[in-house]
């Protein structure tokens, strides 16, 4: 048995012209290569697209693609992935299936609550295939957690589930504060988990799992992707043995440049000099090479548009480079003092805000005081003039973080999504009386 | 069962000292010991709790008559004879012993005597406006008197007790993972807190019976196991994230031993442990990993790929060959061993490779820890099943997450936002492990470390132990709120009663009278050690469970359910 895994084609992702092409030449070289490798059928395991309704023109050879595919007997296994599943229903997946291009492996049934995944078997080599989609937001776990599990591990034959959701237990350090699920949510006993969505390369084992494999994207989704991966691939399985295909579009060079206590002339001068010496290597082909320069540290004087990297960008395409990209968001200045918020959540940057803001209008909101203190213990009346000013100035703060309280638990309410199942009526019924209760009405 | 209370007079004071108040009880009362009292005059406003904490038997007759009585009934009366006392209730009587706990009238600590000769009575509903739920509350029972429990919840000032320690000390079987299910129970609710448990008996989160698994608020709840049920988290570490630090108290090194650890650490960074184990001691050895990190990269990089760092990489291996050199090949592989065992690796001697056999590995649980500290921000209950690991292994998990945690809440001190974060408490049974006297004279570790700085970062323990004679008094002494539950050993309870908030020279009893789910609290943050019954967690939570979440319809859209 022979099968190609690919995952997070993101066709359609770069918005550069110059990049803009990229993803879908990824994915024709990735399906020529499983064509010449003589594969049996070949995995997707979600994002094949961007988004749910790509563009036309990529489309059109996407399909020309397929149907060559189709043509030669290489199935194609699909399940939809984050970016281009479509809640409403209205994605390009669902049109690729019923134009007989593409097998979505996701189906099933209900039963008793429960989600009953159903095998669709190749036909070609026996191996029964299911999986599950990728939602925004992590929102298939709730299909996980509905999975009736035991149904998928008593199934005997060579079984592959594929999957597009990040598994806590084997996520990277770089990507720990991913949304992800447990291992312990996919059935047991699969001879093979084909995964994506965390744009990695991984072949791990748990106990339990056996093979479950990330093949990484099939070009890199962005600046830090194309830095640290250089190209995206794919792997290759063949009776137990597993290969992992490079697809190399362009030569990339990154540079990581300190400017620290460096004037933008110096940096500029070492940076062209660094370019120079760092680019001797593809010097036949600057017409396929991008670059990256990460750029960090505080200059010694002047502005950072001092450097003038547009100017050096326009030196090294006068050369030939293909692309250059560049990072400066960790390179400040003394003379311009940024106004930095160490504030990495959403949650702290709300928080933040509503400090920010906290006074400038007044809450009539009824804030039920919390009795004092535990057992027997009871407020005492401040007798000097000093206690009574203190004990405003207690009250004032515990106001002001009372406000706050509230004002962060109306938000949470407003937060609240629809339950699934659950009729927008009641929805909003649950939405108001979360509101009675906490405003007191 | 809950008791009514009975407006009856119980006794009169008749003698005694402000500790030590002596009551002739009432013939046809029954009093308790532990059981508590008050004392208030007709007419007047002042009312005085007193708790009970010995009894003794009262006679008008002189031990000579007593005793000649006695003699009497057993030696010449037949049974068919009637032998009695004439008034006997007015002759014979118990005498009762009791403390003064606090004023009821106005709140406050007693500070005076009640008046002589005023009437005890039992406890009334109307005596109980002393007890208020804090605003961060932990429940820890229900009020008790003797053995009479009252319907009145007894609820501690969750945050402030956390972050300066609990002590949970009884002797097997009176209840001590009872009480730490329920308080657990009651701070899943909380938001102002995250808990740790390490839990050697995997018996908190209820795998197979009822547990903190079945909260209304389950997704509060993280469950770490080697073999998770479905939902929870396999426990995997990636052994990239230990330092030496993290063996602080978990294994004995001696002085080269963890010198070599930190000079490993120093030279291969997070790729340490791979370098003893696989005794990077030759030239040939580090050129070849030199060549493999080469070639890694170059796959990364691709063919026609190119990274300036890899040649970095590669001239800084060539300036030193390391710390190989510096330390005794007996050393190494003493460290060796212990690694191997520790962290549960074997070596392939064929592949030259290391295999991981449990839950520290190489490709997995890089995100681990981090995702720990953060549930705990979040403040959930995070549960690590270490009932199929080695107690060494237990607490070399623990001591890496919480010195991860800890140094995370420190930064947040430095940085200003620790006011803004949870309370963080880590729950750790048979206590005496890492804090006893023993362990600790052999060196630091961070539980101990977290016992006495803890209160300033917001990170707390709550130990158990059955033997809280092994901890060291200045430990003790700073766990500064204890629940004492039953506890037969007196040197035990001396232990106990010697670091306790309250004064509890009276109490030996009364402690040792405790039955099973009875305890006496004794805290900086309560008035007088306050004697409750722990509720049975099966009965606390059957209520909760009872009320089921309505059950929607789930929506799987994006399958074909055709």
């Amino acid at each position: 048995m022979k099968f190609s895994h690919i995952a997070d084609c993101h066709i359609g992702s770069w918005r550069d012209p110059k990049l803009r092409e990229a993803s879908l030449d990824a994915f024709l070289m990735a399906t020529a290569k499983s064509k010449e490798e003589l594969v049996d059928f070949i995995l997707i395991c979600g994002d094949l697209f961007n988004t749910s309704l790509p563009a036309i023109d990529k489309l059109k050879i996407v399909v020309k693609k397929l149907k060559e595919l189709k043509e030669s007997d290489i199935p194609v296994y699909i399940i939809p992935g984050s970016h281009d599943f479509s809640p409403s229903g209205k994605t390009i997946l669902d049109v690729l299936e019923n134009a007989g291009l593409v097998i979505n492996v996701v189906k099933g049934r209900v039963v008793e609550n429960k989600l009953s995944l159903v095998f669709t078997e190749d036909k070609k080599t026996g191996a029964k295939i299911t999986g599950l989609l990728g939602k925004k937001g992590m929102l298939e776990k709730s299909y996980y957690e509905a999975l009736d599990k035991e149904s998928l591990e008593q199934e005997k034959g060579f079984k592959i589930f594929m999957f597009h959701t990040a598994l806590t237990e084997l996520k990277p350090k770089e990507l720990e504060d991913m949304d992800s699920a447990p291992v312990s949510l996919l059935p047991k006993g699969f001879d093979y988990y084909a995964g994506g969505h965390v744009h990695i390369i991984a072949n791990h084992s748990l106990e339990g799992y056996t093979s479950i494999v990330y093949p990484g994207p099939l070009f890199p989704n962005n600046f830090k992707e194309i830095e640290e991966l250089k190209h995206g691939g794919f792997y290759i399985y063949e009776d137990g043995n597993l290969t992992h295909f490079p697809i190399k579009i362009y030569n990339v060079v990154s540079l990581c440049f300190d400017c620290n206590n460096k004037t933008p002339q110096e940096i500029r001068r070492e940076l062209l000099t660094l370019l120079e010496n760092e680019l001797e290597i593809f010097k036949n082909e600057l017409n396929k090479t991008i670059v990256t320069i990460r750029m960090f540290g505080l200059i010694k004087e002047g502005k950072i548009s001092d450097i003038n990297l547009d100017d050096i960008f326009e030196q090294m395409y006068q050369k030939g480079i293909y692309f250059i990209m560049k990072n400066t968001t960790k390179l400040t200045t003394t003379e311009f003092e940024e106004i930095k918020i160490n504030l990495e959540k959403s949650n702290d940057i709300e928080e933040a805000l509503i400090k920010e803001h906290i006074g400038k209008a007044r809450l009539n909101l009824k804030i039920v005081k919390a009795e004092p203190e535990i057992t027997g213990q009871k407020e005492e009346t401040p007798t000097t003039e000093q206690e009574r000013e203190t004990n405003e100035h207690q009250e004032e703060i515990n106001e002001h973080n009372e406000q706050i309280n509230t004002i962060k638990q109306l938000m949470t309410s407003l937060d609240l999504e629809k339950m699934e199942g659950e009729r927008v009526v009641d929805f909003e019924q649950r939405i108001k009386d979360n509101f009675k209760k906490l405003l007191q009405i | 069962m809950i008791n009514s209370i009975k407006d009856s007079v119980k006794g009169t004071i008749i003698g005694g000292s402000h500790n030590k108040i002596l009551i002739r009880q009432k013939y046809d009362q029954k009093v308790e010991i532990g059981e508590l009292l008050v004392s208030q005059e007709k007419d007047k406003p002042e009312k005085t709790l007193l708790q009970v904490y010995d009894l003794i038997y009262g006679s008008q007759l002189s031990q000579a008559n007593l005793e000649l009585i006695s003699g009497i009934k057993l030696e010449q009366v037949s049974e068919e004879q009637h032998l009695s006392f004439i008034e006997h209730e007015l002759r014979n009587y118990n005498l009762v012993i009791a403390k003064n706990l606090i004023q009821l009238d106005t709140n406050t600590i007693s500070k005076s005597l009640p008046c002589f000769f005023s009437d005890v009575r039992g406890l009334k509903e109307e005596d109980l406006k002393f007890i208020t739920k804090p605003k961060n509350p932990l429940h820890v029972g229900r009020l008790r008197s003797g053995s009479k429990i009252f319907e009145y919840d007894i609820y501690l000032q969750g945050d402030a007790v956390l972050s300066e320690h609990i002590l949970i000390s009884a002797s097997t079987g009176k209840g001590k993972s009872n009480l730490t299910k329920c308080i657990l129970w009651s701070l899943v609710e909380q938001d102002f807190c995250g808990v740790l448990v390490l839990d050697p008996h995997d018996e908190y989160y209820g795998r197979n019976k009822l547990g903190l698994k079945d909260h209304p608020l389950k997704n509060k709840i993280i469950y770490y196991s080697k073999n998770p049920p479905a939902g929870a988290r396999s426990l995997k570490i990636n052994i990239s994230l230990i330092k030496p630090t993290h063996f602080r108290g978990v294994v004995n090194w001696s002085d080269a031993q963890y010198e070599a650890l930190v000079a490993y650490y120093n030279y291969y960074k997070q790729d340490w442990i791979k370098a003893i184990l696989l005794e990077k001691t030759e030239k040939e050895k580090i050129e070849k990993e030199k060549t493999e990190r080469f070639t890694e990269k170059e796959k990364l990089t691709g063919m026609n790929g190119y990274q300036s760092s890899t040649e970095r990489y590669g001239n800084q291996l060539n300036q030193s060959y390391g710390p190989n050199g510096s330390f005794q090949s007996a050393t190494i592989g003493v460290i060796k061993r212990r690694m191997l065992s520790i962290l549960d690796l074997s070596l392939n001697s064929k592949s030259d490779d290391i295999v991981s056999k449990g839950i520290f590995d190489f490709h997995s649980g890089e995100s681990t820890v981090h995702d720990i500290a953060e549930e705990l921000e979040n403040a959930r209950t995070v549960i690590i099943d270490t009932s199929n690991v080695s107690s060494q292994q237990e607490i070399f998990i623990g001591s890496l997450i919480c010195s991860e945690l800890f140094n995370k809440y420190k930064q947040y001190k430095t940085d200003g936002s620790l006011a803004e974060k949870p309370q963080i408490s880590v729950v750790i049974e048979e206590a005496p492990r890492v804090l006893g006297k023993d362990v600790l004279e052999k060196g630091s570790n961070i539980f101990d470390t977290i016992a006495r700085e803890g209160r300033k970062f917001k990170v707390g323990l709550i130990a158990i132990t059955q033997l809280p004679s092994l901890i060291p008094r200045q430990i003790l002494a700073n766990m500064n709120t204890k629940i004492i539950l039953g506890m037969e050993m007196g040197i035990e309870r001396k232990a106990i009663i010697e670091s306790a908030s309250q004064d509890l020279n009276d109490d030996d009893k009364n402690i040792a009278c405790l039955d099973k789910g009875e305890a006496i609290v004794t805290s900086n943050f309560v008035r007088f050690a306050t004697p409750i019954k722990i509720p049975l967690f099966e009965e606390l939570i059957f209520k909760e469970i009872q009320t089921k979440v309505k059950q929607y319809a789930k929506d799987f859209s994006g399958v074909n359910l055709g």
